[in-house]
């Protein structure tokens, strides 16, 4: 059945095929449009640098509407993004809106990866590390980027 | 947002899931996805007493609101009487402007079957989606809202078929799928025209909400619920090169001693207007559309 929602994101997915931003890639999964899966490669020049870091994202027929729901699969040390890989990011909350397209939301999510916003800590260790203590904040992204490339 | 002695819960649990998030770590438990789904179910709870866009009503309602308010406001309301018959409600979602002026608009359309006046908005809404791609928007990202709106146009005036009924009118505009598609046109188009003259806004932007063109329009206008003032009514009458009346209710009074309804009138600043008509001295415009704004909120009135 196509709805409004799944002719938007099929287009979202031909957008991201054809233009393609660096550091990130998507698709939805083979038999269901509104489930997307998603990696977000760690930015360069930064603790992060070569993690590879999966998603998941659930779109809803709200959709362009409202947000998908966005949640890390791989395990995560940021002061954004809770236990269970959901994200503390504006844009997939309150400030949503449907100029946001997939390419767009993980890019944004990207760039939160090296520019956490410590009002709104989501993980209150990473939080404090952050603020506190860089080295050993540094030592604890660089282990979940190792333990990235060990997961499912 | 609107009305915001009917949701005080807000900002307390805003700030206390800040401070404690600090402090104790059980607060982690509460995401910021739980605070807005609840908050968010308290409005839609709210909301659900009032439709988007309410019936028409007659301008004594709005006095029964305020039977035992302040006498400035009774006052004025009297004053209103003399000039506007009816108001029709609009729900305080941080919406309402948008919502009025859709209503208002559409409305107007319906009853004036005013061919050309479609013309020359379909040509100001070509002329917007040309300044969103200018700006480097993606077309998909925009362009269902702006067919959902053409289509809105094309229904009530509609050449050799009848067009809708007044009551299809209403319906759809309670109806969501079609409400909320409008108006993020509208915020589209706002959103364009602030960027396209960002030089001309920045001082408003600035003195209103201390923040960049770019952040202003991603975070005030560009979002769905947040609210206007009047760099947003400025920008889309501009864009769409439609006059808006905006009569102000608050407490606000005047020495003279005697009370008055102060309105004002945003006459668009574009080319397409005839600037004979809006510009000379002795001839006054007369925006078919009158909101009546009441601190955080716009209705729409109806004239006598």
């Amino acid at each position: 059945m196509s709805t409004p929602a799944r002719k938007r994101l099929m287009r979202d997915f031909k957008r991201l095929q054809q233009d393609p931003p660096a550091g990130i890639s998507g698709a939805p999964q083979d038999n269901n449009i509104m489930l997307w899966n998603a990696v977000i490669f760690g930015p360069d020049d930064s603790p992060w640098d070569g993690g590879t870091f999966k998603l998941a994202l659930q779109y809803s027929e709200d959709y362009p509407n409202k947000a998908p729901t966005v949640r890390f699969v791989s395990r995560m040390f940021h002061p954004n993004i809770y236990a269970d890989g959901s994200i503390c990011l504006d844009i997939l909350q309150n400030q949503w809106s449907p100029i946001y397209d997939v390419a767009a939301i993980l890019t944004s999510i990207q760039s939160l990866l090296c520019d956490p916003n410590p009002n709104s800590p989501a993980n209150s260790e990473a939080a404090r590390a952050f603020s506190e203590n860089k080295r050993e904040y540094n030592r604890r992204v660089r282990e979940i980027v190792e333990q990235s490339w060990n997961a499912d | 947002m609107e009305n915001q002695d009917e949701i005080p819960v807000e900002p307390e649990t805003e700030s206390s899931t800040f401070i404690s998030a600090y402090e104790d770590d059980d607060w982690s438990n509460y995401k910021d996805s739980d605070v807005m789904l609840q908050q968010s179910a308290i409005w839609e709870e709210d909301a659900a007493k009032s439709p988007f866009v309410g019936d028409k009503e007659p301008l004594s309602s709005l006095e029964a609101e305020y039977k035992s308010g302040s006498p400035i406001l009774l006052e004025k309301i009297k004053v209103l009487s003399e000039h506007y018959a009816a108001i029709r409600r609009t729900r305080g979602d941080g919406n309402c402007f948008f919502r009025s002026f859709m209503f208002s608009y559409l409305e107007h359309l319906l009853e004036s079957q005013d061919v050309a006046e479609v013309e020359r908005i379909k040509r100001n809404v070509e002329k917007c989606r040309k300044t969103l791609q200018g700006l480097g928007y993606a077309d998909f990202t925009f362009e269902d809202f702006f067919a959902l709106f053409i289509e809105q146009l094309e229904s009530v005036i509609t050449g050799n078929e009848a067009p809708i009924s007044h009551d299809e009118l209403v319906v759809r505009s309670r109806d969501q799928s079609v409400s909320d598609y409008v108006v993020m046109f509208f915020r589209f188009v706002t959103s364009g025209e602030i960027r396209k003259r960002s030089e001309f806004f920045e001082p408003f932007i600035f003195g209103l909400a201390n923040s960049t063109v770019e952040q202003f329009c991603k975070t005030s206008v560009e979002p769905m619920g947040e609210e206007s003032d009047h760099v947003h009514i400025t920008a889309l009458s501009d864009a769409l090169g439609v006059p808006i009346r905006v009569v102000y209710l608050d407490r606000s009074s005047c020495d003279s001693g005697g009370v008055s309804v102060n309105h004002h009138d945003f006459v668009p600043a574009c080319d397409e207007v005839d600037k004979a008509s809006t510009s000379s001295s002795g001839s006054e415009t007369n925006p078919f559309i009158v909101l009546l704004y009441r601190p955080g909120h716009y209705d729409i009135l109806y004239r006598k």
